[in-house]
């Protein structure tokens, strides 16, 4: 069984920079306040931003309140996917509520699959065998390229660049390719079942991934010049949603939101689950280039240069994988022991990812709990935007890098 | 001003270095597909339209208690000791009839749970995937065949006369 012990680990030195940044807000509030004049009532407007909106990454509705351009309060209005998971868990045995973890997160269901399988797994102690391990990080980190793909391409499109959007989609494809023979499925793939996974990788695959890889390491470069250096994407970008230390700890940011404030946590390196303790990767943070430390840029480059590391630990565990069979460790019944409990968190391409499941001794779990790293991400959205232009809340809504599927559920 | 200058001329260098990249692609060949006369080869594992080789089915009823979702419907008939299904093609007994073997594909979440438990392995999902119809009722896929038992009935007739009626009614 993978190590998931749950107990609080104690940040690294040093991993915490300088909390004291200033924020830098253009007029608010000091010269919005109306000068002498006493005969002008001013009002703040509410302007509605969604649901239907193509800039939300889903169905987001935001209720703004505006002074002029300004933004003076922002509160986002979730629930428009609202699909019972957690209820609905309740109703259904434990292997069949995979198929549903794929639709909360539905740009790295992979991730989403193991987090839940890490908990069953711990209720019901089984040891994985190490090719199964292999088998998931490997598709776990391909996942994670393929979502924050999507995050580069799709910001690349909010700020008006179209060409990097295809570029990724590009890409991904590539990857869904990779999936599709292992599995058969593009997006939803309940791929990772508890104790083990529903295939092993079809002949011929490492070196389609190999090749993949190959290609795709040039291409992160592509990317660099194509979107992240250019001089009209930092000035949208740069400066734009700072968020310092101490606000991301207290709104609790986790995973390339944290990262880019400049806070070198991630649940791989400092609470490993699976295998990734036997990896060498290093943890991108934001470090401020091309603004404040925490803007919009550096959450943005964080998701860039990780793409990178998860090149290098797929390239890695191909490298080490033994083998072995995948079905081996996979329970007939899933039945974890009465009263059994327990928290398991893990890293998905968007932050930590918490899973709490609760058996009564039956084959169907008595509660299912997510926490879920972008619910949490939202709750920052009014302390990002306020203060800045409406154009910019499509920035901050791009780099905190949202998926409404899994802030709903 | 001087800012403002070296703006522009960043702005100008940096579009150059991304319209080089763009530029570059002109050259490439494309990859994409006129979809309608070209299509992509699937692998043998994609998972796409559910297929029920009916005759090979013993009615077992595994698949409908995997599917998270209920919708596959199967209603089963038990016959005697004395009537003889034949065998499904990896040789197992057929023990009960199959009035009923409908899947709701418009239901279905294409998860492939319901194929795995499925003993004669009759129940797969296929690399089919131009599935789309005018009328959602199109999408309940009718697999079995009850009128195939009416020949099996009316040989065993002279038999069991009792089982008989039971069935018509
Ligand atoms: S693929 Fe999944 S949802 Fe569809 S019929 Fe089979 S078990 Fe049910
Ligand atoms: S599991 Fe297979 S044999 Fe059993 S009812 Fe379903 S399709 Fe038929």
């Amino acid at each position: 069984m993978a190590d998931t012990d749950t107990q609080q680990v104690d940040r690294p030195e040093g991993a915490i920079p300088d909390a004291n940044v200033t924020v830098d807000r253009p007029g608010y509030p000091d010269e919005v306040a109306l000068e002498g004049d006493d005969n002008i009532e001013s009002e703040l407007m509410t302007l509605n931003m969604g649901p239907q909106h193509p800039s939300t990454h889903g169905v987001l509705r935001l209720e703004l309140k505006t002074d002029g351009e300004i933004i003076e309060h922002v509160r986002p209005h979730i629930g428009y996917l609202h699909r019972c998971f957690e209820k609905h868990a309740e109703s259904l045995s434990y292997p069949q509520v995979i198929p549903f973890t794929d639709r909360m997160d539905y740009l790295a269901a992979m991730n989403n699959n193991l987090a839940y399988c890490l908990a069953v797994e711990r209720l019901l102690e089984i040891e994985i065998p190490e090719r199964v391990e292999y088998v998931r990080v490997i598709i776990c980190e391909l996942n994670r390229l393929a979502s924050h793909l999507v995050s580069f391409g799709t910001y690349g499109m909010d700020i008006g660049a179209f060409t990097p959007f295809l570029f990724a989609f590009r890409e991904r494809e590539d990857i869904f390719d990779l999936f599709e023979m292992t599995c058969g499925a593009r997006m939803l793939y309940n791929y990772i079942w508890v104790g083990g996974v529903s295939h092993d990788f079809p002949p011929g695959f490492v070196e389609k991934c190999t090749a993949f890889l190959d290609k795709f390491e040039g291409k992160i470069n592509d990317y660099n010049n194509l979107l992240s250096y250019n001089k009209i994407f930092i000035e949208r970008t740069a400066n734009i949603g700072v968020l310092p230390v101490d606000k991301a700890y207290s709104y609790n940011l986790t995973g390339p939101n944290l990262r880019g404030s400049g806070v070198k946590w991630d649940l791989r390196r400092d609470d490993p689950y699976s295998i990734y303790d036997r990896f060498e990767f290093d943890i991108p943070v934001g470090s401020g280039e091309m603004g404040q430390l925490g803007d919009c840029w550096d959450r943005y480059m964080v998701r860039i240069r990780e793409m990178g590391e998860s090149v290098r630990i797929i390239r890695q565990a191909l490298e080490q994988m033994p083998d072995g069979d995948v079905h081996k460790a996979v329970p007939r019944n899933v039945r974890p022991p009465k009263d059994a409990e327990c928290y398991t968190r893990s890293e998905t391409p968007r932050g930590e990812m918490g899973i709490y499941v609760i058996s009564d001794g039956s084959n169907v779990p008595y509660r299912v709990k997510v926490k879920s790293p972008c619910f949490t991400a939202i709750s920052a959205m009014n302390f990002l935007t306020r203060g800045h232009y409406v154009a910019d809340i499509i920035a901050v809504i791009g780099s905190i890098d949202i998926v409404l599927g899994e802030v709903d559920r | 001003m001087g800012r403002y200058f070296s703006n522009i001329v960043q702005s100008i260098s940096t579009i150059w270095t991304g319209m080089n990249i763009t530029l570059k692609h002109l050259f490439t060949p494309s990859i994409t597909l006129q979809y309608p006369e070209e299509r992509w080869e699937m692998p043998e594992r994609a998972r796409n339209q559910l297929f029920n080789d009916i005759d090979d089915c013993i009615g077992c009823d595994q698949c409908a208690r995997a599917c998270p979702v209920d919708c596959i419907y199967i209603e089963t008939e038990k016959v005697g000791e004395d009537i003889d299904l034949g065998l499904t093609s990896k040789g197992t007994k057929k023990r009960l009839k199959v009035l009923r073997f409908d899947i709701d594909m418009s239901l279905c979440c294409y998860c492939g749970l319901c194929t795995y438990p499925c003993p004669t392995e009759c129940l797969i999902m296929t690399p089919h995937y131009e599935a789309s119809v005018y009328d959602r009722t199109d999408l309940l896929y009718k697999y079995a065949k009850p009128w195939e038992y009416d020949d099996l009935e009316s040989a065993d007739a002279s038999k069991d006369t009792d089982k008989e009626a039971a069935t018509a009614g």
